[in-house]
């Protein structure tokens, strides 16, 4: 019988031996173009792992990210879906070029949204799934079971796809990162480019990676 | 056919003789209960003379040679895990309804290519040993219905015309209320719901509505999604333990059929397999195979492992026996004039099938710019089947923050200044203006009743927000937000 463990760095190193999945790191990432983000993200949005985005104030530029996004992933040839909770998309606000690759949802409902999700995140075919719930109803969002979140991050670590969850406020329980945009843009970045005001949002770290284990763990 | 129940009919004792070969060809019976009290519950073909029901004692007096056994709760999960394998191969929404038994959510789904899937799997099955019935249909009910009449795929398109002849007893009626039905005369479900659901309603209570429901097949329920596989492993313990390789290829089998299913359910292969010998003085034996090609092929692993086994000396008899499957994604091919550069096109395709069957068909696709200047005008295209190249450096790269639109625009009031909006009122947005830029003048189709023309301004909140108002017609609202 082995010994029981003193530590809380030998029950963590344990923890990993008995489940390997839960300490494998991701493999790779999906860059957004945006210093910031990527910077807190240690790269870009992780394979395999839900990272969530919370705009916290309007304006915030999480729809920025998205563009940036759509910019980064056609690029690299890659494939992008867009969940759209409240149908928000502005196809004119990106240029057509940057469209080709992307399949986008209309959803009618948050519900639609996870289902639809549920999907499109085991299909494979995809580098990058965004999930956006911004404008969805707040008490319909907060009644969404854990277990929904769960089953979603299970389907994500066993996709090579990044999932970009954008929401209003935190909501995704034990996410990997979320990382929250607080600073409203002016209307005197409208003149500038695309590239710069992405460079200059304002990304607070509100959760990374290395907390997670740690929240496994104990 | 929005959902198929994948059914195995006397599960306990097909799913024992799945994993003893001894038993093959022989009269078995499955016992419940002890002594004079065990009764047989179910019971393979070639047991004659012998039926579920009947006391253990009678059976065997029946039926000379006749095997009775208890249930094997080890060979259920494993066969159970194999059914709920073959189900993840159907679709990925499934529930693991009972012991052989699944349900699965087939909305969405490519009708000809479930179709075949199902023909394919319950053939597949019956190679296994276990008889695989499939039925499906609108609701859950009725799917398993079909189930129970399948021989071995029954798809219920003629709902009111399959239910009609069926026996009461499949809508589950307690046996109060079949009392009462039979004492009316009604004893198949088409004389149910030849009677008025209200009629039956006031009659039987809510209970009677619920089972009127289920006899007409309108009655649907939620399903209790599982998850797919994540770890691709199998073990057994053998007791007694054993010393040659006979036993050991045939669990192998049995594991290799199960694990290769669930690798396909999830969209995986092979990459590398493990097999670790647990011997009889607590040491192991341990090997992995790097496969020539990752893949989920039985013959092809139970071949790898095979030659390897056959040369295997061990100091101890065999206790126990694990294979574990490493899991990849099935391999890239290099893009040639006419691939599609879609890592998986049929998964491709028939996920977005499934999107539009939740959201609409013209709620997905690929969205694309018409040639006009009206606001908010695009078109839903099918997606492409490859990611093309970015195109040359953009001659008027976008600028400033990426307008975030609101479906339908926000209605509100704008109060002007020198013909610049200063504040918003009495809508979901209100507050003083710190910055407006416009107006921007757009307009088009003068020349059909269509014509339309619309004045845009983007404005800042004091409270924060950069917004984009649109003015047509004297009317103001807010089209979205720049974000």
């Amino acid at each position: 019988m082995p010994a029981p463990v003193q530590t809380v760095s030998e029950l963590r190193s344990l923890l990993a031996a008995r489940f390997p999945e839960r300490a494998r790191r991701p493999v790779g990432g999906v860059p957004a173009a945006v210093r910031p983000l990527d910077e807190a993200l240690g790269g870009g949005l992780p394979s395999g792992r839900l990272t969530e985005l919370v705009s916290a104030v309007p304006s915030g530029g999480g729809q920025t990210v998205l563009a940036m996004l759509l910019g980064t992933t056609q690029a690299s040839r890659q494939r992008i879906a867009l969940v759209d909770g409240s149908d928000a998309f502005a196809p004119g606000a990106v240029p057509e070029d940057m469209l080709r690759h992307l399949v986008w949802v209309r959803c009618r409902a948050p519900e639609q949204a996870f289902a639809v999700a549920d999907i499109l995140v085991r299909d494979g075919n995809y580098a990058v799934v965004v999930l956006d719930l911004r404008g969805c109803a707040e008490r319909v969002l907060r009644r969404v079971p854990a277990t929904t979140w769960y089953r979603l991050r299970r389907a994500a670590e066993d996709s090579s796809a990044a999932i970009l969850v954008q929401t209003q406020s935190p909501l995704v329980p034990a996410v990997a990162s979320r990382l929250i945009l607080d600073t409203p843009l002016s209307l005197s970045d409208a003149g500038a480019s695309r590239e710069s005001v992405a460079g200059r949002l304002a990304v607070r770290t509100d959760r990374s990676q290395a907390q997670v284990p740690e929240e496994l763990a104990g | 056919m929005n959902y198929a129940v994948l059914w195995v009919p006397g599960f306990a004792l097909h799913a024992l003789r799945r994993s003893d070969p001894s038993l093959r060809g022989l009269a078995v019976a499955l016992v419940a209960g002890d002594g004079r009290k065990a009764r047989v519950t179910e019971v393979s073909p070639e047991a004659h003379g012998v039926a579920p029901g009947l006391a253990a004692t009678l059976a065997m007096s029946r039926c000379r040679g006749i095997i009775l056994r208890q249930r094997d709760p080890g060979a259920e999960s494993e066969a159970h895990r194999l059914l709920v394998a073959a189900a993840f191969t159907l679709a990925p929404r499934v529930e693991s309804t009972d012991s052989g038994c699944c349900t699965v959510d087939l909305r969405g789904a490519d009708r000809p290519r479930t179709e075949a899937l199902m023909r394919l799997r319950a053939a597949e099955f019956e190679a296994l040993g276990l008889p695989l019935r499939i039925g499906a249909g609108a609701t859950p009910f009725l799917a398993s219905y079909a189930a129970r009449l399948a021989e071995p795929v029954l798809i219920v398109d003629d709902t009111a015309g399959f239910l009609a002849p069926l026996p009461l007893a499949f809508a589950s009626p307690t046996p109060e209320q079949e009392g009462i039905l039979q004492g009316w005369g009604i004893t198949t479900l088409g004389k149910l719901t030849a009677l008025a659901k209200d009629d039956v309603g006031r009659r039987l209570g809510a209970g009677g509505a619920l089972l009127w429901e289920r006899a007409a097949g309108e009655a649907t329920r939620v399903l209790r999604l599982v998850e797919p596989a994540r770890s691709f492993a199998a073990e057994w313990v053998y007791e007694p333990p054993v010393e040659s390789t006979e036993p050991l290829f045939f669990k192998l089998r049995r594991f290799a059929e199960r694990i290769a299913l669930e690798l396909l359910g999830a969209g995986f292969v092979a990459d590398r397999l493990s097999l670790t010998l647990l011997l009889e003085d607590g040491t192991d034996h341990r090997r992995e195979f790097r496969l020539p090609e990752p893949g989920a092929d039985v013959e092809g692993w139970i071949r790898v492992m095979g030659s390897h086994l056959e040369s295997v000396r061990t100091d101890a008899r065999v206790a126990g026996v694990r294979l574990v499957a490493a899991p990849a994604r099935p391999p890239q091919r290099q893009e040639g004039l006419f691939d599609t550069g879609l890592r998986d096109p049929a998964s491709f395709w028939e996920n977005l099938a499934r999107v539009a069957a939740v959201v609409g068909d013209d709620r997905v696709g690929t969205p694309a710019p018409v040639d006009t200047h009206r606001p908010d005008a695009f078109v839903m295209g099918r997606p492409a089947e490859s990611v093309t190249p970015p195109a040359q450096v953009p001659v008027h790269p976008p600028h400033g923050p990426t307008l975030r639109r609101f479906r339908p625009p926000w209605p509100v009031s704008v109060a002007c200044d020198a013909g610049a909006p200063v504040r918003l009122e009495g809508g979901r947005l209100d507050g003083r203006v710190r910055a407006a830029l416009g107006p921007w003048r757009s307009s088009g189709d003068w020349w059909r009743p269509e014509a339309w023309a619309v004045e845009t301004w983007q404005v800042e909140l004091d409270a924060g927000g950069v917004y984009q108002l649109a003015c047509e017609g004297g009317a103001w609202s807010v089209e979205g937000m720049l974000d």
